[in-house]
């Protein structure tokens, strides 16, 4: 059945990264077992309204006679009893689809994992705000737009919005949750497969929703304890001459207003944690590839890539343009 | 050799021409302004509905050009976010619900054999409410402010932080002037089929479209006031910053999803009910018998209309509700599915013991079960709340709901259209042309919209304007835009049969299709006053078991306008009412309404003064004119 | 009502195909009729940035910001983000207070522009040189909107964003 439904996968090409059919965690294998199931028996029911009505326009040829006088209230005793049977199946295979849907539900809640790794998001317009809370020490270590998950363990993702609703959804992993001011919803998540998944926000939330979509990796327990303790380290200290003309620029100028980079005199907290913007993958919540040219394009005409950001363009000259992105490029 | 002049036929036709001037309005604009006429303002709403499909179907059209390829520019967000706004408020506000009150009003008299609905002049009324609803969107869009936060504009960002201007209030509004209109349409319907009946149309001998617009009128009085409520608060919040919707101030957002969908799941089924009259109509008339299981046609859909008010959860499954309270809900989602099943079976099983035709209008029918079959099992698989949290809000539920409200409402509709065109214009449609319309419009809807459930399923979201490359969306989205682009086509050539088939259409009789309900005994197109005489009825067939004459009573007047009232369960004659003559208040009480409304966008003090010409106009409008003169006995002598 | 003219046109640059906008022709018919200020909802993303601070209270680009209410929502969030809103508050008295009225160093969209990018005492100053230009202008627009908001609007803006950060602090979204 998985080899069955997948090849619909292949009528869209291969991008397997942000769909529901390539599951690769517990939530979303339940959710697809029961997709299967949904799909067995609507398919069955379909095939016999079809075939009903096939055969009724199969049994019509040549019986129509312009001329006839029309029925009216025939015996229809055959066919009462045929409505009670067709009645019947169709109580039966709901029965079976609201059973499957409980065992479902269940499976989704049943994640209740007292080592559960405590990680919040929280939706900006039009980006993620991602926080790992370390439970012994209450430390908070905060990066954006790229989430990291251990495999194999339960992580439990407290949902927030900024401003307005959001819906958290990486489809390979899980279903989706809202993310709703004033609500305090939590989705759990248990990654079983090693890799890169996408995730999308899937609640319209205004003018650059189609572009705020996040990167998740689900790394060995191994690697991705390294790379928290790496995120929760502040900023390298720039290495050459560039770097530290960028760190200048950015610390000293508009970039600090709205980015914080620990380590630095850079505080502002309306944009995204740019600590270790080096290390991820992607700029403006999944929009465009994180490479330095990306970066300066970013910077410079950001409403040109994602119009109506809130991110407002930052005129450099070129020198100092070249400077930052090497220094932002550092920040690994 | 001359015919001598036949004295009956002459006295008929005298007889005829007397009520035809009494129904008559005056001619020209004074006539068009004042008419309350049910089958003038019926065609008013038919022709703003087609004219706003046509506007909601190029907008449509745009946004499938600008997905039909990754990263497109042919529009930016902010016209892409209006237009998704607006095709979707202009399709479920404006021609939906509209377009099936439109058909109630011109279908329910004469399918009573009645001269007019119960409340005339609110029918009016109901038409210009409509039509204020029709500018309140359309002008501001195209003075370019138009909404842009979807049909269902959630708070907070439909709010007064995140929403500047006056867009939101604009929907808000035009939402509470469609529902006003709608309220009073259905008042109308729903006094008519229960007090207004031929003798003999007994609840048991009423045919399935009366049910259903009798049902589905109900289930708008009680639905409706939770969408005007919810929008009033919105714009309560924005105008004068009441807290409904924020937590700060002790509110929740998740109070707007509930009160919004406690009226939008209603909705839906507010927009499929009457169709299922229409299917039955059609299945029965082009099988050559009566409908099967006609008593359980109506028990579905009276508890389709019951159940639909215990669902509307279902659209907030992602919300974070308790889970017990989901699994509630599933089942009784899930189990819309057995009256709706029940339905099915009826419909292809009279097909299947009659001799069916498949003139255009059974075409549609099978169009229509092979179309919203597939949506109603979508419908099954989002019902189910964990697996809904994969399929809501991305193109699976966009294939979902095209699928079951232009399947199962759509195409219904322009069956219906087919079949009874002839009644209304006294010509029939070309069947060559209504064929090929047909295939266009079915094979490029399902082209079109079928890819969308594997897009769902491949992680599209809803309401995004472009994406990217890599994420292999382009074949199918393309392929989507070009069965799109091929139901538009066949629109197009519907409405142009539609409109050419006036001119050049075969002149059609009073029952060129043999139909079995009353509609088909008067004249095509019907006069003014619809019958000479009352029918008296005797079956659910009452033009079949006639046998050719139709029994009838007479005893309405022929100087003033008077209409039959009859009681409630076995439609015994009761009483004459007068009908109301032709009047300018209902429009004049539209515009002090319109002008209140409007103004109640700006300052609350509107709804102060704009009440004062509103008291007005309606003290007007029922300012008492008749003498007080008694009718005189019934006399009933059947002919 | 020639602002909306112009304003209808510049939507219409956008959308070079957008064929249901033919009914701007005879929409033209219906603007005639129409309410003044229409311009004041409009809503253009990619936007013709001022890269340079007014010159003079007659520039003619001060119209698109100041009188248009997109313009000013975008000044009241960026308000709150770099932390103008901790001392302007709403409740705020004396020099604080943005919405009394009182203009004290001249009222014209340039002079308030002046003292925001130049002449704001405090050790956080010269904004001129920390804020892009483009939000400026927008931010400027909403300080001198803002005595014409009445207190509660004010304050049902703030409950609305009481998730949002203000400047170098974030207290977490409401849950």
């Amino acid at each position: 059945m998985r080899r069955g439904l997948a090849f619909l996968l292949l009528l869209g090409g291969c991008a397997g990264q942000q769909t529901p059919l390539a599951p690769g965690g517990e939530q979303a294998a339940s959710l697809f077992t029961l997709f299967g199931l949904m799909m067995a028996v609507t398919s069955v029911f379909y095939v016999l309204v079809l075939g009903f009505l096939g055969w009724a326009a199969w049994r019509a040829r040549g019986h129509w006679s312009r001329g006839a006088a029309p029925v009216v209230e025939p015996d229809d005793v055959g066919l009462s009893r045929s409505l009670v049977v067709w009645a019947a199946l169709i109580i039966a295979g709901l029965f079976l689809l609201v059973g499957g849907s409980f065992v479902a539900e269940r499976a989704l809640a049943s994640a209740r994992a007292r080592e559960a790794l405590q990680v919040s998001v929280t939706g900006h317009q039009w980006w993620w705000r991602i926080q790992y809370r370390d439970p012994a020490t209450g430390a908070v270590v905060e990066t954006a737009n790229e989430l990291h998950l251990p495999v194999g363990r339960t992580a439990r993702i407290e949902l927030g919005a900024a401003d307005v609703i959001h819906s958290f959804w990486v489809p390979n992993l899980s279903g989706k949750l809202d993310m709703i001011p004033g609500r305090a919803n939590s989705v759990d998540i248990t990654p079983r497969q090693l890799g890169w998944f996408r995730g999308q926000c899937a609640e319209f939330c205004g003018a650059q929703h189609a572009h705020m979509a996040f990167s998740v990796k689900v790394d060995t327990p191994a690697e991705f304890a390294a790379w928290l303790a790496a995120q929760a380290r502040p900023a390298a200290t720039p290495a050459d001459a560039a770097a530290a003309r960028g760190q200048r620029v950015v610390v000293g100028g508009q970039c600090a207003m709205c980015h914080v980079i620990r380590g630095t005199a850079a505080g502002g907290r309306a944009g995204p944690d740019l600590t270790h913007i080096g290390s991820r993958r992607t700029l403006a919540a999944g929009t465009l590839v994180n490479t330095r040219g990306g970066m300066q394009g970013w910077i410079a005409h950001p409403q040109a890539i994602k119009p109506g950001t809130m991110m407002p363009p930052v005129a450099l000259d070129p020198a100092d343009a070249d400077a930052v992105s090497r220094y932002l490029e550092s920040l690994k | 050799m001359s015919t001598a002049p036949d004295p009956v036929a002459a006295a008929a036709a005298a007889y005829t021409d007397q009520l035809a001037s009494v129904w008559s309005d005056a001619p020209g604009l004074w006539g068009f302004l004042t008419t309350v006429n049910h089958k003038r303002i019926a065609a008013r709403y038919i022709l703003a509905v087609v004219a706003l499909m046509f506007l909601a179907g190029m907008l449509a059209l745009d946004m499938r050009l600008q997905l039909s390829q990754p990263n497109l520019n042919r529009m930016d967000p902010q016209l892409y976010n209006e237009s998704f706004s607006l095709h979707g408020s202009t399709m479920l506000f404006l021609v939906s619900v509209p377009v099936m009150e439109a058909m109630a009003i011109w279908l329910v008299p004469l399918m009573l054999g009645q001269r007019n609905l119960a409340f005339p002049r609110l029918g009016a009324f109901s038409f210009w409410l409509y039509l204020g609803g029709v500018l309140m969107l359309w002008v501001p869009h195209e003075l370019g402010i138009t909404p842009d936060l979807g049909w269902f504009e959630y708070p907070p960002l439909s709010g007064p932080t995140y929403s500047p201007g006056h867009r939101a209030d604009i929907w808000a509004q035009m939402i509470t002037f469609t529902e006003v209109a709608a309220l009073a349409a259905s008042v109308n319907i729903v006094a008519t089929i229960l007090k207004m009946r031929p003798p003999g149309m007994t609840l048991a001998r009423m045919p399935l479209f009366l049910w259903a617009m009798l049902i589905t009128s109900l289930m708008t009085m009680v639905a409706l006031p939770a969408v005007m409520l919810v929008t009033s608060m919105l714009i309560a919040d924005r105008l004068v910053s009441t807290h409904f919707f924020v937590p700060a101030g002790g509110g929740d957002p998740v109070l707007f999803q509930h009160l919004f969908w406690f009226f939008g799941h209603p909705e839906v089924y507010i927009i499929f009910i009457p169709a299922t009259g229409f299917v039955t109509a059609i299945v029965e008339t082009f099988s050559r018998r009566s409908v099967f299981g006609h008593t359980a046609l109506v028990l579905s859909v009276i508890s389709i209309a019951v159940l639909a008010f215990g669902l509307w959860v279902h659209h907030m499954f992602a919300v974070g509700l308790p889970r017990l309270g989901n699994d509630f809900y599933t089942a009784a989602s899930m189990a819309i599915a057995v009256p709706a099943g029940v339905q099915i079976f009826c419909w292809i099983a009279t097909i299947w013991s009659g001799r069916p035709r498949f003139a255009t209008p059974l075409l549609w029918v099978a169009g229509f079960i092979m179309t919203f079959v597939i949506g109603g099992l979508s419908g099954i698989m989002t019902a189910s709340a964990p697996l809904d949290l994969q399929l809501t809000d991305t193109y699976f539920i966009v294939a979902h709901l095209h699928y079951v409200l232009i399947g199962g409402a759509i195409f219904p509709l322009l069956g219906a259209f087919c079949y009874w065109y002839p009644k209304a214009t006294g010509r029939m449609m070309s069947e060559r042309w209504g064929v090929i319309a047909f295939l266009l419009i079915v094979g490029g809807f399902n082209l079109g919209f079928f890819p969308m459930h594997v897009l769902g399923l491949e992680g599209m979201p809803r309401r995004v304007y472009t994406y990217g490359p890599e994420m292999g969306w382009g074949t199918l989205n393309l392929v989507a835009t070009i069965g799109s682009t091929i139901a538009i086509l066949g629109g197009l050539v519907f409405v142009a049969n539609a409109f050419l088939s006036q001119w050049w259409g075969r002149p059609a009789g009073a029952n060129p299709w043999g139909g079995a309900t009353l509609e088909w005994a008067a004249p095509s197109p019907p006069p003014p006053h619809n019958f000479d005489h009352t029918p008296v009825v005797d079956s659910l067939t009452p033009m079949w078991t006639a046998g050719g004459t139709l029994n009838v009573m007479d005893g309405l007047g022929l100087e003033k306008r008077e209409v039959l009232i009859t009681s409630v369960i076995d439609a015994v004659p009761q009483y004459r009412q007068k009908s109301p003559e032709p009047s300018l208040w209902p429009l004049i009480a539209g515009l002090a309404v319109t002008m209140m409304f409007v103004g109640s966008i700006f300052t609350p003090w509107a709804i102060v003064w704009g009440a004062i010409p509103i008291a007005a106009s309606l003290t007007m409008w029922f300012w008492p004119q008749r003498e007080r003169r008694p009718s005189g006995p019934m006399r009933g002598r059947l002919r | 009502m020639l602002m909306c003219i112009v304003d209808v046109s510049l939507e219409a640059r956008n959308e070079p195909a957008m064929i249901s906008r033919a009914g701007s022709r005879w929409g033209l018919v219906l603007i005639a009729l129409s309410l003044a200020g229409c311009g004041k909802e409009a809503r253009t993303l990619t936007a013709d940035l001022p890269q340079t601070p007014p010159h003079g209270r007659d520039d003619p680009r001060i119209p698109k910001y100041q009188n248009n209410a997109y313009q000013i929502a975008q000044g009241g969030r960026y308000f709150g983000w770099y932390g103008c809103g901790d001392c302007h508050a709403a409740g705020a008295s004396g020099v604080l207070d943005l919405g009394d009225g009182r203009w004290r160093h001249g009222s014209s969209f340039d002079q308030v522009y002046r003292v925001i990018a130049h002449g704001h005492p405090g050790e956080l100053a010269h904004y001129g040189d920390r804020i892009p230009t483009e939000q400026l202008w927008q931010v400027t627009a909403y300080v001198r909107n803002l005595p014409q908001v009445p207190t509660d609007k004010r304050r049902r803006q703030d409950h609305d964003a009481q998730g949002e950060p203000t400047g170098g602090t974030w207290s977490g979204a409401k849950r």
